[in-house]
């Protein structure tokens, strides 16, 4: 499933990079290139996107204007060739920062990061979650980047120096450790059962005695970790 | 026995390096980009001088902002820095001030039009051998 994005940018040769570096990477779908501030938001008043390429300084209204009357949150991405605007980037829960111009390598880091940072909305940006609402992230398996939505893993198995992602339709390889998913996951719907495996608690199926069932695949349940899956679950 | 074509090599005022990072060897993608700059580059840098004859130095400092864009992706990474510099200095000189660098900066900009208008030539004649 591609990232559907837009990108705001007035310079054109900015956003043909941009436009050809996303169909490149077969990982976004552009859904509208724009060169204003005023012409962004009419359409994200109509459609969601999953993620915006933003370029800062624009005719008219700067790029952190279109950010202040965003309804929803979707992804950021800031480009520009100002290395000033960090700080604001920061405010804004920017997801990355692209400085003008950029290579294909460049694009791809900021894309993979897209997956390591937690969305981090302030109160009031927090919106309700809706169907359009998108939650995914992106593991390196089999040479490429692979985007997995985190609804459809169904549990996390560490295999020493891999972590195995077992989800509804397939199973993935990524070298990485268990420790590092922790980080990424924990406090969602995920929660570490045992040393060697993480679970997304609402594909549990049922748990009898030590051992959790999910789709018919049999997680141990770790002494030290009882406790706490109890807790979480709401166990009496 | 089929010759190895060499390949394609940019002028050493460019920053090649970071061009044949860019456009990873395709040079009819860097050619079409050299020709969009040739024709941007006149539009964009009629708006400097005139913000520059109107004393408009926000606009100025804007105008002059596109431009750095512009000069990055055909490898003009030094003159990028330039515009860079007078841009900030939009913010805090005034137009008196400015006199010498903006004349600098135009004879910079001459130069590196100059320099991509033979790049761009000789991109075509590379990408109309190969067909």
């Amino acid at each position: 499933m591609k990232i559907s994005c837009i990108i705001v940018e007035d310079i054109q040769i900015a956003a043909d990079f941009l436009r050809k570096f996303c169909e490149k990477s077969d990982l976004v779908e552009v859904k509208g290139h724009f060169l204003n501030v005023m012409d962004a938001l009419e359409y994200l008043d109509r459609e969601r996107v999953d993620l915006l390429f933003l370029d800062v300084e624009m005719p008219g209204a700067n790029g952190f204007e279109l950010l202040d009357r965003l309804t929803y949150s979707p992804m950021i991405i800031l480009t520009t060739s100002k290395t000033e605007y960090a700080f604001n980037a920061f405010q804004y829960h920017v997801n990355d920062y692209l400085k003008k111009p950029f290579t294909y390598k460049r694009f791809i880091e900021a894309i993979g990061k897209l997956q390591l940072q937690p969305a981090e909305t302030s109160p009031a940006q927090q919106l309700p979650a809706t169907q359009t609402d998108t939650e995914f992230l992106f593991i390196k398996a089999d040479d490429k980047l692979t985007k997995i939505r985190k609804d459809d893993i169904l549990f996390l198995e560490s295999m020493r120096d891999y972590v195995k992602f077992v989800t509804s339709s397939k199973n993935y390889m990524t070298y990485s450790t268990l420790k590092n998913m922790e980080e990424k996951l924990l406090g969602q719907t995920f929660l570490k059962v045992h040393r060697s495996y993480i679970v997304n608690l609402s594909k549990i199926d049922d748990i009898r005695g030590n051992t959790i069932y999910i789709l018919g695949n049999q997680i141990p349940i770790g002494k030290g970790h009882k406790e706490d899956l109890e807790a979480r679950l709401n166990i009496l | 026995m089929q010759k190895i074509r060499p390949p394609f090599v940019f002028d050493e005022n460019l920053n090649s390096s970071f061009l044949e990072e860019l456009f990873e060897g395709d040079t009819k993608y860097a050619e079409a980009i050299f020709e969009d700059f040739l024709k941007d580059i006149p539009v964009y840098w009629e708006r400097v001088e005139t913000a520059y004859h109107n004393r408009n130095l926000p606009i100025l400092g804007t105008s002059v902002h596109t431009c750095k864009t512009l000069f990055g992706y055909v490898g003009f990474t030094d003159l990028q820095e330039l515009c860079q510099q007078f841009e900030n200095k939009c913010s805090v000189n005034s137009p008196e001030e400015l006199r010498v660098d903006y004349i600098l900066l135009i004879q910079r900009k001459e130069r590196a039009q100059h320099i991509i208008e033979k790049e761009y030539a000789r991109l075509r004649l590379f990408n109309g051998d190969k067909d």
